[in-house]
Order: C-alpha cells, then structure tokens, then sequence
C-alpha cells in the first residue's frame, strides 16, 4: 500500500475506534441485596460529650422480607445513660418535604442496666431507630462505648460496635439572667447570687456583673471581680466578704455551640482549658457586647471556665452560659 | 531547509527557558527579606488590638513623622499587659523589635520604641509609641 496514504487513513481509524469505545455503555444491573440481616450506624451529635447532654445515634437494620422480620433492637452502653436515656420505638423516613416522619415499629423502650430495648410491635424488614444517650455523671473523663445489635425472626443477630467516646471533664450550664448589680456570680456552684445570698456564700463569689452607662467612656456590661480596682465597680455596694480577685480575658468571635446554640460549628472542649494561660490577666472585662465572652479562672485556682454571653440589654440585663473545667 | 527552521526553533525555545530561570543575584538580609533601594522610612499607620483581637483604640492613632511619634488614646478599662501592636510601615521597610505576640504597654511613663529600618537598611529611625487611657 502506498505509505502516503497508510499515513492518512491511520489517524482517522484511530479517531473513529476511540468515538466508538467512548460511547459504548455498559449495562446496569440492579444491586443484588445480601441475604443476612445487616446493619449500620451514625453518630448525629458533634462537639464534646458533656455530662448531662446527650450522645445521639441513627441505627439502621434491614434483611430480606423473603428472610424474615425484625424482631428487637438493642443498645448496650458500656457506662449506663442517666435517666433520659432512650431509643426511639419509630421508625424515621424523610418525605417529600423534607421533614422526618416517624413511623411506631415497636413498643416504647426499656431500659434494664446498660441496655435500653425496643421490641418489634409490627412486621417490618427495615428500621432506623434513633437512640439519645444521656451522660452520666460517672462517665465524666471516661470513654464509653457503644454497641447496637438487631436480631430477627429468622434466629439471625448483627452488632455494630460505636466508639469509643471521651467524656468530657467540664461542666455547662445555659442561659442564667443576670441584673445589673444584683447579680453575683459563683464559679464553683455555676450559679447567680443576690446580694443577700452572696454574702453568705462570699468566698465562692468570683464576679459581679454590672451594666453602666457612661457617656465619657466605654464601661457598658461588664464582669469586676470583687477584689478589683474601685474605678471598674463603680458605685457598687459589694456585700460584706467578698475579697475575690478572679483572672479573665475577654474574647470575641467565639460563640460556642453548645453555650450560644447559633450557627457557628464551634465547640470549647476539655483541650482549650488546659492550654489556657491566664498568668498576666486582669480581674476585670469591661465594654462586653453581646455573642462576645470571657475566658476566667478562679482566685483559688480550681477552676477555668469561658462565660459567654448570649444577650444584652440596654436596662442593665444579660443572659449568659457557662462551660467550666475543674483543674 | 526544513530541519533548519526545525533545529532554530528548538535553540530559541532553550534560550528562552534558560533566561526565564536566572535570576538576579539580590542581596537579603539576617531576616531573609530583600534589600532594596529605597530609603523612605516612617511609620503610615498603627493598629492596638485587645486580647479579643478587637481594636482598643477610641480614634485613630495621630502619627508625626517628623518628630518621630505615635499617640493613640485608649478605651478607659483596656488591659495594656496584654495588647498586640500593628505597624504599617513604607514600602520595604521593616521594625525593630519585631512584633511576635503580644506585648506589655502598660508602663506609661516609660514608652516603648520602636525603630524603623528602610529597604536599602540605610536609614534608621525610632518611633516613640505614647499611649493615653480614655478617662473614666
């Protein structure tokens, strides 16, 4: 053959053998399901795990309806949840509108020791039960582990084994009001005083809050430590006892999502508090707005916390939260 | 003739490359940053950050380039042990301390200094930072 020509058509036949080989399809086949009862499981909460809030899961169990039916589903904790403790006895499916529906599979669920059952009330093939395991208090520092098993009516069991978890050690607490001068501040109880009871538990105050409003300079709500300098408690009449001089260090732009509960994905945990530094800080935050906070550590050295707040008022008001770490 | 033009294209296509890798032999500092020609040296801005990383400044800092100073008035209340100073400075120039955290500017009657130096490393000159805290 002439080579002129060998050269001409080889590219083209090259050309239309690659055309052909792209758009061959290859054939579907419908996935072939395994004949065993399966399962899987997820973990729906994010952020640290704090005594007394709860560890959410989605528990998924199906087998063949030409196998069988789901009989029970299980949940052992290797610490057992404190009461409020379940798994959910429905079914949940997302509808068109993207809300979830829950459908009754079973009857509500027992808890007996580390375990918490639901037993199946209607023939069903596939669930997806949620469960909400509610930190213990011996739990806190510890890790817990968890383990979902389903059986069926076939005599099959599956387990899926979910962790293990670090408890953390710190504690939280939401949403306490708090009024310009009346409000005396506890660390080591995480709770709010009045004048009255701060004074029978002085050495436990760490801060007072206060709302003034100076039009020569920015003093607006502020966190004094009671041992602080006269200048930042203005005309306050500190109850008798109060001799705390508290570390702090304001903050912004850290809205924590367990304390501020908005859209922010940040979460303090056990970590921050250790590697807080407070050595050269004061024991006054003054100028505070709302969704900003303050990093504290006691005069006693017991104790970190971050305080953030999560509203502010012009009538001398806030509503802060509190995570603390015992040191 | 062909493989003439052929072998010419390729010869310009290595010089070119060749070219594009030298580089200038600039002299750098103990720092590793360049040294220029330019001896402008002053300071053209200056920030106080708080803790927060909010600024603690009431108005903008007053800069005088000729008497080599900066005064900046603070909000009443601000924790001057623990603030992160922010200099902006002419072009290619750099600071003496340098700024690595943050910093103690709490002792007011002793304010701190720092210098300037220019691109060329030529020229030197300290700014005396004068800090005022806003009255109650």
């Amino acid at each position: 053959m002439n080579r002129k020509l060998i050269y001409t058509i080889s590219p083209a036949f090259v050309a239309a053998l690659l055309l052909f080989i792209g758009c061959k399809k290859e054939e579907y086949a419908l996935p072939v399901a395994p004949d065993v009862l399966q399962n899987t499981a997820i973990k729906r909460t994010l952020g640290p795990n704090i005594v007394t809030q709860t560890i959410d899961f989605a528990y998924a169990a199906a087998i063949l309806p030409t196998k069988g039916k789901l009989t029970s589903i299980q949940v052992e904790a290797s610490i057992a949840g404190a009461t409020g403790t379940f798994l959910e006895n429905r079914s949940f499916y997302t509808n068109g509108s993207g809300v979830d529906v829950g459908v009754t599979v079973g009857s509500p669920s027992v808890n007996e020791g580390t375990k918490t059952t639901v037993t199946f009330t209607v023939d069903t093939s596939a669930a997806t039960l949620r469960y909400s395991y509610v930190v213990p208090e011996e739990a806190r520092g510890k890790t817990v582990t968890f383990t979902f098993s389903a059986k069926s009516s076939n005599g099959e069991t599956v387990t899926t084994t979910m962790g293990p978890y670090t408890i953390a050690k710190m504690d939280m607490v939401r949403l306490l009001n708090v009024k310009t001068d009346s409000a005396y501040i506890s660390i080591a109880d995480m709770k709010v005083y009045d004048p009255k009871t701060a004074a029978t538990n002085a050495s436990k105050i760490d801060l007072v809050y206060l709302y003034r409003n100076i039009t020569t300079s920015t003093f607006s709500h502020a966190l004094v430590s009671p041992a602080a300098d006269t200048a930042y408690l203005p005309n306050v009449k500190m109850p008798t006892g109060l001799t705390n001089s508290t570390k702090m260090q304001k903050v912004f732009n850290l809205q924590d999502f367990n304390l501020a509960r908005l859209q922010f994905g940040i979460y303090i945990d056990d970590l921050d508090f250790q590697q807080l530094d407070l050595t050269n800080a004061p024991n006054y935050a003054i100028n505070l707005k709302a969704e900003a906070g303050v990093w504290v550590q006691t005069a006693d050295n017991k104790y970190k916390a971050y305080i953030y707040i999560n509203s502010v008022t012009t009538s001398g008001t806030a509503v802060i939260s509190i995570k603390r770490y015992a040191l | 003739m062909k493989k003439y033009i052929n072998i010419a294209f390729a010869f310009s296509i290595l010089s070119l490359t060749w070219v594009s890798c030298f580089k200038e032999d600039l002299p750098v500092d103990e720092d590793g940053l360049l040294i220029t020609t330019r001896a402008e040296c002053a300071v053209t801005n200056f920030e106080l950050l708080g803790s927060d990383f909010v600024t603690v400044r009431t108005v903008a800092a007053v800069i005088d380039t000729v008497a080599q100073k900066v005064a900046v008035t603070v909000q009443f209340g601000t924790d001057l042990k623990n603030v992160y100073p922010q200099f902006t400075l002419s072009q290619d120039a750099k600071l003496d301390p340098k700024i690595t955290g943050k910093m103690d500017f709490s002792d007011l009657a002793n304010p701190k200094v720092f210098t300037v130096v220019s691109g060329n490393r030529q020229v030197r000159k300290p700014y005396t930072v004068n800090i005022t805290v806003q009255p109650k």
